[in-house]
């Protein structure tokens, strides 16, 4: 929304030494965000009008021509190309040192002196799009100059006088007036400057309307009365359409607009002024010169203004004759009603349409309008008589034939009625946090045209109507009111005073964040944070079933279009990235996951009975490393048991079998699933060229969590020493260590450990055989042990391991 | 006399102390300690002085002579010991042990958390795929509400979402909890907006809720401006000015004054010394009834601040996309 300083000084007198810059730091700090303040003169300094004395070709080059140009003071010569070209011309000349776009295209480029193939050129004659005028003056041809003769503009004063472009506008984000459907116009722009600056604000005028001419028999009908608050609309015969004149364009450009014609110009200057947006129908378009208010039928198509065909529902809010749409309601009007060169006579439309309604249409045939955005702000209904006043006036003024040619249509069904707050003075000073002296509250709510009236520490406050529809309606909005123009930089801080309280336990708060950074600093892991969809390729290499992701429904694009059901497929994809960098890396990420089959303990809303789909955190990680599976695995399997260690569970290893990988295990505790881990199948990457191995697990945290245990207790340390050997024997290579530790572990109490240190195969070791060395620990709890003692268990343990396993001794 | 023996056994000892090899130790011991050395030459000088201060200077040369020996034998010491010792490159890089990294994000979080947890703000968690009602419409954001426009959603079948602000846990918090409450909500967010080097679909926020009697608008800036102080370890300095969020009322812009130029305007804080840090303000009444909180009773203010752009300025991530790469050659730097 661009606020022009040369329009609200219609109604207001700024200070005359107001700095643009402190206006919108005022601005900023007491009502809206200014996000640039632009000044129109400054785009075309050291830009001036030009006469084109004399004009001659130029030697070198067929399209060229050497002009000498008369600019007051001085005479250039400038070399052009421009097709249009004539002695006498008056024309815009950028002298060196204005910037200028090159054909109008591209960043703006200072001017020098340049000699064009020899011949030297002072500045530019400008076409309009290389000026930034190309919207103020459009051209045909590329090689078109902007010719300025038709103003009869002295020679060698500067185009911004000149074309009276000398206002400062400053631009207002737009987010942050969402609630203000009052600051959509400059005349409520003006309305609150006035508050800020304490100015004295003139009244908003308009001529009555002149006695009609009963020529048309103008109908209008309000089906959807729920949707529409106001429809006022009025007939007009024997207008000119004709370009505005030049006060008009340099207004709307002001405000961002672009020029049409005097009918629909006046449409829009009316909608930038005072914020209601308003239309005007070809009347011979409409059909029995009857307007209806109502719903599309679904299903239903209509070509709006901008010539798209738009597919229409029960949402849509539609204009009608006795035939056809006309019109979006508070949209867009359509192409087979819009003004013409042809056009004689027009219906004007100034109405108030529910705002929720618009904002829905606006969504449904996914277009936003500066008349849609302005509605759903909810406007005051009020509003519509200035604003058909306004538009009759100007219409008038601008097309000397033209009459009004019927009655105005008045349909009103204004639901807002007037509305008065009771704002307990307390409530200001208690929310603000400080005293504000009751005469500053009267005056700061009388500057933004609150009646007030204050007995016994309370104010009762009427609205004005152009606050009244939703933006205040709340004690609360009174005490921003205040606050804001009060100014909040008048606040002495200070720290709430309030009670202690029991400390909370947070014990998965705590668990994530000793795991990670147990994972980080001490297991060599780097954390990762990966997105919350899933890679659905992946996640088919993994197995995992489409059907129990859940789906997005807005989303265009394959990469959002489900969310993750688990961690490993992000990751996998994020390995395989980074396998061209590294080869031996261990990732992890700590996030929820998405199960469209089960649901969480988390409701949908306060009546509980609906929840959300389940979404535990997972706990998930990967260790590529180029080396063998059973390494591989064994470093995974090393993490994984440290993990048991800090989280003293004891949960078993089951070994199950799952298609992309060569070995997996489920990791159980009392019957339930914790996690899962295993090394994946070699061909899961396409391209391994470094042969690297990738071992991967999974926890559902939530689920660990529960079995967290904090009983962690000292074990008392052994009075006795223990005594140790060790063995190492040639065995048949499938026997799995886990067999002979359970035969060995029976055959005393004594033995407190066995542990391999060394397991070989290859060159010197029998085919079908492996070499398996280990640690074997003595230690008894009540005596020190005889080296005797050791030696007659080993002698049994070899006999053991000879008759279960034909083991053979080595040396 | 005197003052050259002390000077020349600052001499010795500075050169002994310089010494790269032992056969230069064996030049100074020449030059200095042998019998046509240095000392000597000086001592030659004591039959020159006179009576009376021949004993003390003599007592001063035998301890300077002393001394210098237990120098030199500590240095022929430490050279004779040098052919022993193994071969060695101590310029080499160190070895070290392969350690992880945590993200950027979480150490940013568990660093501002702890702030938090000082001023008796406990850490929530809650949900990420979010229903209509908690993320929009407890929040006095109806269904056809223009502020649903600032945050373009993920939608999910069954009509849920992912969140688009970690303000969906205010409402279940203080369902939950009721008041007084203290609490933040880190946690991830999502927008569904196109993604450059500034903007991404998926970010971290970190939402503060305090709800208790008499809670002002005062409360509010001095909490923020305490405990920004302490996630920045340094005083800053804070203002409000107006700003429309339909959950809070009134509702707030917290501007930081610039801590490049000190508010002195740069290029950082586009010339006005301050920049916008985040949205906060005085809890909606009808946020509160929501929760169940009786309104008349109890107040509160609610802010949200950008985790991940607190990130990214403290540590100049000039691109957001990084943070989700899972690029090691980014995530190991930290």
């Amino acid at each position: 929304m661009y606020l022009s300083l040369n329009w609200v000084k219609e109604w207001l007198k700024l200070p005359k030494d107001l700095n643009p810059h402190d206006l919108a730091n005022a601005l900023t700090m007491s009502t809206v965000e200014v996000e640039e303040i632009i000044d129109q003169s400054k785009n075309l300094d050291k830009i001036v009008v030009g006469k084109i004395k004399e004009l001659s070709a130029h030697p070198q080059a067929d399209r060229l021509q050497v002009c000498q140009v008369d600019l007051g003071e001085t005479t250039e010569q400038i070399v052009c190309g421009g097709s249009n070209l004539s002695k006498g011309m008056l024309v815009a000349v950028a002298k060196v040192g204005s910037q200028v776009k090159w054909h109008g295209q591209g960043e703006l480029v200072t001017l020098e002196t340049v000699k064009i193939r020899g011949i030297e050129s002072n500045g530019m004659i400008a076409a309009s799009s290389e000026i930034g005028l190309g919207d103020l003056f459009p051209s045909t041809d590329e090689k078109e100059i902007l010719d300025l003769t038709h103003f009869h503009f002295k020679v060698g004063q500067n185009l911004s006088t000149a074309l009276d472009l000398n206002d400062i506008i400053i631009d207002i984000d737009n987010k942050s007036i969402n609630h203000r459907p009052d600051l959509w116009g400059q005349y409520g722009l003006a309305r609150e400057l006035a508050a800020i600056y304490r100015l004295k604000l003139n009244s908003y005028t308009v001529k009555d309307l002149p006695d009609p001419k009963s020529e048309i028999k103008l109908k209008a009908e309000v089906e959807a009365k729920d949707k529409c608050y106001r429809y006022l609309t009025v007939a007009l015969k024997n207008v000119t359409v004709a370009p505005s004149p030049w006060w008009l364009k340099n207004k709307l450009k002001a405000v961002g607009i672009r020029s049409i014609n005097n009918i629909v110009d006046v449409t829009n200057y009316v909608m930038y002024e005072l914020g209601q947006p308003m239309h005007a129908f070809d009347a011979q378009a409409v059909v029995g010169h009857q307007l209806r208010v109502i719903s599309a039928k679904k299903g239903d198509k209509f070509v709006t203004l901008d010539g798209v065909k738009r597919r229409l529902t029960e949402d849509c809010l539609m204009i009608a004759d006795s035939e056809k749409y006309l019109a979006v309601a508070g949209v867009m009007g359509g192409q087979n009603s819009e003004i013409n060169s042809a056009t004689k006579d027009i219906i004007l439309e100034v109405a108030n349409f529910k705002a929720s309604s618009i904002r829905k249409a606006s969504t449904v045939i996914a277009l936003r309008s500066e008349s849609s955005s302005r509605f759903e702000k909810s406007l005051d209904p009020r509003l519509t008589e200035l604003a058909l006043q306004k538009a009759v006036e100007l219409i008038l003024n601008l097309n000397e034939e033209a009459y009004l040619a019927s009655a105005v249509v008045d349909i009103d069904n204004n639901p807002f009625a007037k509305l008065t707050l009771e704002v307990p003075e307390d409530l200001i000073n208690a929310r603000f946090g400080q005293i504000i002296p009751t005469k500053d509250i009267k005056d700061i709510l009388t500057r933004l045209q609150f009646g007030v009236e204050y007995k016994k520490k309370i104010f009762t406050i009427s609205v004005p109507s152009f606050r009244a529809t939703k933006d205040i309606s709340i004690p609360e909005d009174i005490v921003e009111e205040v606050a804001r123009c009060y100014g909040y930089d008048n606040l002495t801080p200070s720290l709430p005073q309030v009670a202690l309280r029991q400390p909370i336990l947070d014990v998965e708060h705590d668990a994530a964040k000793s795991v990670r950074f147990y994972l980080a600093l001490s297991q060599g892991y780097n954390e990762v944070y990966t997105y919350p969809f899933a890679n659905m390729l992946w996640a088919e290499k993994l197995d995992l079933k489409v059907s129990q992701h859940l789906k997005m429904t807005n989303t265009l694009t394959q990469d959002l279009a489900y969310l993750n059901l688990s961690l490993l497929p992000n990751l996998l994809a994020r390995a395989e990235e980074n396998l061209r960098f590294f080869k031996n890396f261990k990732i992890f990420e700590l996030e929820r996951t998405f199960d469209k089959s089960k649901k969480s303990a988390f409701a949908t809303d306060a009546n509980q009975d609906k929840f959300l789909p389940l979404q535990n955190k997972h706990l998930s990680g990967l260790e590529v490393s180029a080396t063998s599976s059973e390494r591989a695995f064994l470093q995974m399997k090393g993490t994984l048991q440290s993990l048991q260690h800090l989280w003293q569970i004891d949960w078993t290893w089951e070994k199950i079998e799952l298609v992309h990988s060569q070995v997996a295990f489920q990791l159980k505790n009392q019957g339930l699933i914790l996690g899962t881990c295993g090394i994946f199948n070699d061909a899961i990457l396409a391209d391994n060229k470094f042969k690297v191995k990738i071992a991967w697990w999974d926890f559902d945290f939530s689920t660990v969590l529960k079995y967290i245990s904090q009983n962690k207790f000292y074990q008392s340390l052994s009075k006795f020493p223990s005594i140790n050997r060790d063995l190492a024997i040639l065995i048949d290579k499938n026997i799995l260590w886990e067999d002979l530790e359970k035969e060995l572990k029976k055959v005393s109490p004594l033995l407190i450990k066995v542990e391999p240190f060394d397991v070989f195969t290859g060159t010197g070791i029998p085919d079908g055989k492996k070499s398996l060395a280990f640690h074997l620990e003595f230690k008894s709890t009540d005596k020190t042990l005889e080296s005797e003692d050791a030696d007659n268990l080993l002698a049994e343990i070899k006999q053991l391991l000879n008759s279960k396993f034909s083991a053979i001794l080595r040396q | 006399m005197e003052n050259k023996l002390k000077s020349l056994r600052n001499l010795i000892e500075r050169e002994l102390q310089e010494i790269k090899d032992s056969g230069k130790l064996e030049e100074l011991k020449n030059k200095y300690l042998g019998r046509k050395g240095e000392l000597n030459q000086i001592l030659k000088g004591l039959k020159d002085l006179a009576e009376s201060e021949r004993p003390r200077l003599g007592q001063l040369a035998n301890e300077v002579k002393e001394e210098l020996a237990v120098l030199f034998a500590k240095s022929e010491k430490v050279w004779s010991s040098k052919g022993q010792a193994e071969d060695l490159d101590p310029s080499l890089p160190g070895i070290k042990n392969e350690v992880g990294t945590l993200h950027p994000s979480t150490l940013v979080q568990y660093e501002i958390e702890s702030a938090f947890s000082q001023m008796g703000f406990a850490v929530y968690d809650g949900p990420q795929l979010e229903s209509d009602y908690y993320n929009f419409t407890a929040l006095n954001i109806p269904a056809d509400h223009p502020a649903r426009d600032t945050q373009d959603t993920f939608w999910l079948e069954g009509n849920n979402l992912l969140r688009t602000h970690t303000s969906n846990l205010q409402v279940r918090m203080l369902q939950k909890y009721g008041a007084p409450f203290r609490g933040i909500f880190p946690g991830r967010v999502s927008r569904y907006e196109s993604t450059d080097a500034s903007h991404d679909h998926t970010f971290f926020q970190l939402e503060g809720l305090m709800v208790d009697k008499d809670i002002t608008i005062g409360n509010l800036i001095a909490t923020m401006k305490a405990l920004l102080s302490a996630v920045f370890k340094r005083e800053v300095d804070v203002r409000l000015r107006p700003g429309f969020f339909p959950f809070v009322e009134p509702g707030f812009e917290m501007d930081i004054k610039c801590l490049v130029c000190e508010g002195k305007g740069c290029s950082v804080c586009k010339q006005s010394g301050w920049v916008e840090l985040m949205p906060c303000g005085m809890v909606h009444p009808k946020v509160l009834e929501a929760g169940n909180i009786d309104s008349k009773i109890y107040s509160g203010f609610a802010f949200g601040l950008g985790l991940t752009r607190m990130v990214m300025m403290k540590y100049r991530i000039d691109d957001i996309r990084l943070l989700e790469s899972g690029d090691l050659r980014f995530l190991k730097q930290f």
